[in-house]
């Protein structure tokens, strides 16, 4: 033991050479499968909202009642040409202009969304303070026919962020929005 | 495809390498892969960590961007229709065109009611019955598609039966001060 102690010593400087072939080659055999098999995009879902009534199956009269209470006490996201608003029943609040930008070389509108985060989280937190038995979920997003996909998934997204996570969808004429935002409510 | 000898082969580089040869020259270079594997490995760390073992169960159709959200609702199985400003395709066949006609009147759409009909009792015959999860439809569409489009298709999906309408995004990816 001595003597191969000693041996050790004496070749300490000298370091076997790793053989990397057998590496590299399971290197090229895992990465081009793993690029070939690599999602960047992850594709998710968005869960559009029924349209339902005040039915006796399950639940029971209070929870029917309770949601009959959320459908209407349910707040709405407006969305105009010009303008976005959110409407509850006790009346509507200006939340951001249209904008113009630029993508992919042509103009279209699109909406201050950080004034629609704050805004929504007010509703959120006044009806829950005036309501607190009610857990509400429900959303509208009306809108106008012009309006893009890509703005109402925005504001779709900005609602289950503050904890509307039952979104539906509503799509009038301008004239019509524009009527009922001169009446000063939105039912 | 041949294994590699496991021979160490030198790598001769130089321009004069023939010269050196035929001289009986010592200019033997070992390629130095210690940074090939860093660069590997770094590689092959980012790609595991992407890796969905799932796989992609949609397809994406190149004729449509799709918008981006937050949401993390995994998307499923389902019958899909994509739509863009050009074309409405159901389950992958163009069905028909997107017409300004199209955007100007009703609610439902008549031919892809029957489509989506069809679609749904073959469903119902090959399996017996449907259950909820049968009942829902994912909906891609492109990110300039005006509302009226969307409220039709999806109008049309409901009066088909089809109660359920999963709007097909792509996950924005958060990061500190905002998302990507």
């Amino acid at each position: 033991m001595a003597k191969a102690a000693s041996g050790r010593s004496r070749t300490g400087k000298h370091l076997p050479d790793i053989d990397m072939l057998p590496v590299m080659n399971l290197f090229c055999c895992i990465i081009p499968f793993l690029l070939f098999s690599a999602t960047f995009l992850e594709v998710v879902i968005v869960e559009m909202a029924q349209t339902e009534g005040i039915s006796n199956a399950g639940g029971g009269a209070t929870a029917n009642l309770m949601r009959s209470e959320e459908d209407r006490l349910q707040p709405k996201i407006i969305i105009t040409e010009q303008e976005m608003f959110i409407g509850t029943v006790s009346g509507t609040a200006h939340v951001s202009y249209a904008l113009q930008t630029e993508i992919n070389g042509s103009m279209v509108t699109t909406f201050s969304w950080d004034s629609l985060t704050i805004k929504m989280t007010e509703v959120r937190d006044l009806l829950t303070e005036a309501y607190p038995q009610i857990e509400f979920h429900k959303i509208t997003i009306l809108t106008v026919e012009e309006t893009r996909y890509d703005n109402i998934i925005q504001a779709i997204d900005i609602a289950n962020a503050t904890g509307f996570d039952q979104p539906g969808l509503q799509v009038a004429p301008s004239a019509s929005v524009n009527s009922a935002m001169a009446g000063g409510g939105v039912q | 495809m041949s294994s590699p000898s496991k021979r160490r082969v030198p790598l001769l580089l130089g321009s004069g390498k023939s010269v050196a040869l035929s001289r009986g020259g010592d200019k033997k270079v070992v390629l130095n892969l210690t940074s090939m594997i860093d660069m590997f490995t770094i590689l092959l760390v980012f790609l595991l960590k992407s890796y969905s073992a799932d796989g992609q169960i949609v397809t994406l159709s190149d004729q449509l961007i799709l918008p981006k959200a937050r949401v993390e609702l995994r998307v499923q199985l389902k019958l899909e229709i994509q739509v863009n400003n050009s074309v409405i395709v159901v389950d992958g066949d163009p069905l028909l065109s997107v017409t300004p006609e199209l955007l100007n009147s009703g609610n439902s759409i008549p031919e892809l009611v029957t489509r989506l009909q069809d679609h749904m009792e073959y469903s119902r015959l090959t399996r017996g019955t449907l259950t909820e999860e049968d009942m829902k439809i994912n909906i891609q569409g492109d990110i300039g598609i005006p509302a009226i489009l969307l409220q039709r298709v999806m109008a049309s999906c409901s009066e088909a039966g089809y109660v359920g309408q999963n709007l097909a995004v792509i996950k924005a990816e958060i990061v500190e001060g905002g998302e990507v």
